[in-house]
């Protein structure tokens, strides 16, 4: 189980690395939103910096995930759901998507800071948070990406279904993110960081429990 | 017949909370003060404007400014003006209850008819000169007249507004237990995949739907009167909003398949998914945040002094009631369905 999902993740990376105009969009799509809220703000206020960092990141996110079932086709599925086991495909795929999700935070974390100054106070906590960012969309995308790729709709009906259910755990990422940017000084953000893990254990048992009715056709 | 029993016994206590929820008077209460600040040493005159009171037929009308549990003040002469006017006029001590320089005072008036009537920290007191003629000392409050009649409970701010606890409260508890019940038929289905449980399945969401959308608007109601706005970007509020667009997602995914089968079993799969995400959005995220919701934000919910034994008569009933009638709304909705796929797959033969 653990040599094939350690093979699975490979073989996502070599698919990236075929497919570098995909990575190419994402880079683009940071860099010109981030221009474009420069061009609109000049000077930004640090609520607003924290606002528009998460909307970036959740838009730069989906589009990313996008990729892992959604615009594969059926055919390979089939054979990969043939070659290794349902659960390690999934495991491998949220894996690799936690990685590149926090890749592309850190991506748009630097771009924006760049442009409109380091607004963080603590770079270390941000980042942290980044990481758990990437655990929570990962597993929230990864998921709601496999059923959406089972209707013919495509990455718009990804979008309605993994919006609302990922508001609980961005919601928890704001709220911990200003803590990071100095807004606001609550010494409790450890419960805050209990609860995101929370939801994102639940998420994630509900996923390995319901994930065999998904994939067979 | 014999399996209507629970489908009267809903519709009869939804009948039995709108009619007693609606006609039960609220208990006489106070309404207003003027004037709203006062000092030591002086002679007040007060306007008390009641709610639902009898201050002129009231024997043993008595007024009282009480500081804390053991220092009030009596009026010296109350006058009642009408039913729900009284002018009462106090000599307040030359000392002030307290060190602080600054002390909120409520108002208490009793009578046989009305029982007790309670303004809390309206009126509020500061030092005052001191005059040497005036012997008025703090004392505690003694023998008041107690009401026992059967009477929903007077807040300032909620007034006749609290009656709407039977109908939004009860909404959105039918709700939960729909979508439940809708979430356990979806599991039937992945374990066994057979029409009357999608059907079912689909039917108990969009009920509870239905209910979500009539508990936000019941609340936006309550909110326009006791905060100020129908939508106060709450987030309670906000959260109640996303839990019904997650719902909206399931039919727009149910909607996005041709085969039928395929269809069931993955908005089956998401319909579980969507339930255990309501689960943080309505419960845990309010209570993190403020909130002007009682039950979140470190307000109190229900219990207390805010659910009167009184309401419970009514509150308990209409929970039962409520749950009861959505059932047999998702029961008819469902049997619709299954007729309406029996239709379909004959006219395709």
């Amino acid at each position: 189980m653990v040599q094939e999902i350690i093979h699975l993740i490979a073989k996502e990376f070599r698919l990236e690395m075929r497919r570098k105009h995909a990575l190419g969009g994402i880079l683009l799509y940071v860099i010109s939103s981030v221009y474009i809220v420069y061009a609109g703000f000049f000077n930004i206020p640090k609520q607003s910096w924290n606002a528009i960092f998460w909307i970036l990141m959740l838009f730069a996110s989906i589009n990313a995930v996008a990729k892992s079932f959604v615009q594969e086709n059926s055919g390979s599925q089939l054979y990969l759901y043939q070659l290794a086991h349902p659960s390690a495909i999934l495991i491998a795929k949220m894996i690799y998507n936690a990685g590149l999700l926090f890749l592309i935070g850190i991506l748009t974390f630097v771009v924006l800071s760049t442009f409109t100054g380091d607004q963080v106070r603590d770079t270390g906590m941000f980042i942290g948070f980044l990481a758990l960012a990437a655990i929570g969309f990962s597993i929230c995308f990864t998921f709601t990406a496999a059923i959406a790729s089972k209707s013919n709709s495509g990455t718009g009906l990804l979008a309605i279904l993994s919006f609302p259910v990922v508001i609980p755990i961005l919601m928890s990422l704001v709220k911990l993110s200003a803590n990071a940017l100095g807004l606001i000084m609550d010494s409790s953000y450890f419960t805050d960081i209990l609860n995101l893990l929370a939801i994102d254990a639940m998420m994630l048992a509900l996923t390995f429990l319901l994930f065999p009715y998904l994939w067979r056709d | 017949m014999k399996n209507m029993w629970w489908k009267l016994l809903g519709a009869a206590l939804i009948l039995y909370t709108l009619i007693g929820g609606m006609t039960i008077p609220l208990k006489p209460g106070l309404a207003d003060i003027i004037p709203t600040a006062i000092k030591t040493g002086e002679k007040a005159e007060f306007l008390v404007i009641g709610y639902n009171t009898n201050f002129e037929q009231s024997e043993g009308l008595t007024a009282w400014l009480k500081a804390d549990s053991i220092r009030s003040i009596e009026a010296i002469k109350v006058v009642p003006q009408s039913a729900t006017e009284l002018v009462a006029t106090f000599l307040l001590p030359n000392d002030m209850p307290n060190a602080n320089s600054f002390h909120p005072l409520t108002v208490v008036v009793n009578s046989k008819a009305d029982g007790i009537c309670v303004l809390p920290g309206q009126v509020a007191l500061q030092k005052g000169v001191i005059d040497t003629l005036n012997t008025s000392q703090w004392s505690s409050i003694k023998s008041l007249h107690r009401k026992t009649d059967f009477n929903f409970p007077y807040r300032n701010i909620l007034v006749e507004t609290i009656r709407n606890i039977f109908y939004h409260v009860p909404l959105w508890f039918a709700m939960a237990m729909v979508f439940f019940i809708g979430v356990i038929y979806s599991i039937l289905n992945l374990r066994n995949p057979l029409v009357k449980y999608d059907a079912n399945a689909v039917a108990f969401t969009e009920i509870g739907v239905l209910l979500g959308v009539l508990g936000t608007i019941t609340g936006a109601i309550w909110a326009k009167n006791t905060w100020g706005q129908y939508w106060s970007w709450d987030i309670k509020q906000n959260m109640s909003a996303i839990a019904i667009m997650v719902y909206l997602a399931y039919f727009v995914l149910r909607g996005s398949f041709d085969d039928r089968e395929k269809s069931a079993r993955i908005s089956a799969v998401y319909n579980i998914f969507a339930f255990a995400s309501l689960i943080p959005l309505l419960v845990i995220i309010p209570r993190m945040t403020e909130s002007l919701h009682p039950g979140n934000g470190g307000n109190p919910g229900m219990g207390g002094e805010d659910l009167d034994h009184t309401m419970k008569y009514f509150l308990y009933p209409a929970f039962i009631g409520w749950t009861l009638l959505a059932v047999w709304m998702s029961n008819i909705r469902a049997r619709f369905l299954i007729l309406k796929d029996k239709m379909m797959l004959k006219f395709n033969q």
